[in-house]
């Protein structure tokens, strides 16, 4: 579903965010992407929705070369991909129907099919009974959710998620990585990029491990730190 | 139809129009002047060209007679003129006739009942078929016996050609630079307008709207700056056609003013046209230099 061939990302100042990337995600996964602020989680994340280019190598996404997408392709790419981030991004001038609606509505969606999927998707995060109020009037873990819906609303493959948890206390971001679990369990690849230990540890998904732009560990139903234990990490 | 699509875009883009208010009404007001300027282009040149090929039409000869001339003479020189294939009619005008028509010309403007005694000479009026040939035909008059001279109104028609041309090319120079500066404060508006919706501008990219489908709310923003000054500028226009026009009329009566050859619908349509279009150029530009990026 999601393949990097020795991606690299060196930016205009210099920087090299990645470095020589190999990844294969496969259909159906959900995959944690981990590592220090800094270590390229969210430059990979900007490769895959075509925010970035890479300086170097191939990346394939449900069949699609994405780094040699022509820049009037790339809104077909999106529509097939869901985004989330750690600041929310929705409307505050909009309430949450209009902000899932809106993803759908600026896609040219028929009204007939808006009607239809939005209280789909407010059902499924659980904000039905709040589709009528506005962001400023929603707590962080509400807020998020409605991001989330927002990017399942047309229906993607692929559900990219920047630091989902970033902003949450403890029993929102549960309740966040729960919501994620359902939508992954109907079939949607999920990427969750974290610096959240002790969700990643408690979850026991695939791990991969930045720093300093390459994957250093990759792991089947792995912790935070790889090939630590939680016991061996508590017992030092 | 999906009337609930239209009704979320048109709500976009009231919502857009409404939002800067201040700027919104400073493009507008822009391209209200420059329409109105360019709607008095168009009429004066249009009223202009519509008077010069008037006067070359009506343009006679007078063929004053000299004071000495004897009816024989005068009787040869009117057979010659109606033998003459170029000229279409000729006309004699007596000096009695000649001043009552200077009278009721002049009426109100010179009081001619100063004058002690006629100055005016017999003449032949000549009206020419084709305008080239005027001067020809005038040359040829004056050397008739019994002619004192043969004049036509050649300065007054090359000076208002001439004055039609320099108006042209300072109201072009003029309505080229208000098009530009126009252009640029809705230009500006829109940029302000895209500044303030950046956030759902970006949204709009991550869940795959297409460029144009984000454009296209900003170019009827411009649009409607544009149309909203001509409206402005037409209705401006009008009040001017309706009040000061009569005046003018009447303060100068002996210009031959004449807006019969300005067509209004065609003039407004014009109008509207540059309006929309300066609004849909000026904005194009101002959201294309956003998204590229």
């Amino acid at each position: 579903m999601i393949s990097l061939r020795n991606v690299s990302l060196v930016y205009p100042n210099g920087v090299r965010a990645l470095d020589k990337v190999n990844l294969e995600i496969a259909k159906g996964e959900f995959v944690f992407l981990v590592g220090h602020s800094g270590t390229g989680k969210s430059s990979l994340m900007r490769l895959l929705y075509r925010e970035a280019r890479p300086s170097a190598g191939e990346i394939t996404l449900d069949g699609i070369r994405v780094d040699r997408l022509r820049r009037t392709r790339v809104p077909a790419l999106r529509r097939h991909l869901g985004v989330v981030f750690q600041d929310y991004k929705l409307l505050v001038d909009k309430t949450v129907w209009e902000n899932v609606a809106f993803a759908m509505q600026v896609t040219g969606a028929h009204t007939r099919d808006v009607m239809r999927q939005v209280p789909r998707v407010l059902d499924l995060v659980g904000l039905s009974h709040k589709s009528r109020m506005y962001p400023g009037e929603l707590s962080g873990g509400e807020q998020q959710r409605s991001a989330i819906a927002r990017a399942l609303v047309n229906n993607p493959k692929i559900l990219l998620c920047d630091e989902p948890s970033g902003n949450l206390d403890p029993t929102n971001t549960s309740e966040i990585m729960e919501l994620l679990l359902r939508i992954n369990l109907k079939g949607t690849t999920v990427v969750v990029a974290t610096h959240n230990q002790a969700v990643v540890d408690r979850m026991r998904r695939r791990v991969i491990r930045l720093e300093d732009g390459r994957i250093v560990t990759d792991e089947e139903r792995g912790y935070y730190y790889l090939g630590l234990g939680q016991d061996q990490i508590l017992s030092g | 139809m999906d009337w609930g699509k239209i009704r979320f875009f048109l709500g976009e883009v009231l919502r857009n129009f409404t939002r800067n208010a201040g700027m919104q009404a400073t493009a507008i007001g822009t391209v209200a002047i420059t329409i109105v300027l360019l709607g008095l282009f168009l009429f004066v040149r249009a009223a202009l060209a519509g008077m010069g090929a008037n006067l070359l039409d009506q343009i006679e000869i007078s063929a004053y007679l000299a004071p000495d001339a004897t009816p024989a003479q005068v009787a040869a020189v009117h057979r010659l003129l109606i033998a003459d294939p170029r000229i279409a009619s000729v006309e004699f005008v007596s000096k009695k006739r000649g001043l009552a028509e200077l009278r009721a010309r002049t009426k109100g403007v010179i009081d001619t009942a100063l004058l002690t005694e006629n100055p005016l000479p017999d003449k032949f009026r000549i009206k020419v078929r084709v305008p080239e040939e005027v001067p020809s035909v005038a040359a040829g008059v004056r050397r008739l016996r019994g002619v004192q001279n043969a004049v036509y109104g050649q300065t007054v028609v090359r000076r208002l050609l001439q004055l039609g041309d320099v108006l042209r090319r300072v109201g072009i120079g003029v309505i080229v630079v208000f098009v530009a500066v126009a252009g640029i404060i809705i230009s500006n508006t829109i940029r302000l307008t895209v500044f303030a919706r950046r956030r759902e501008i970006s949204i709009m990219q991550l869940v795959g709207a297409t460029n144009l489908y984000i454009r296209i709310p900003f170019i009827c923003e411009g649009l409607l700056d544009g149309l909203v000054g001509a409206l402005l500028a037409v209705a401006i226009l009008s009040i001017a056609r309706a009040t000061l026009w009569p005046r003018l009329l009447e303060a100068l009566p002996w210009i031959q003013l004449n807006s019969s050859s300005v067509n209004p619908v065609v003039l407004v349509a014009e109008l509207f046209l540059v309006g929309g279009a300066v609004g849909v150029v000026a904005s194009w530009i101002s959201v294309g230099r956003h998204l590229r990026t």
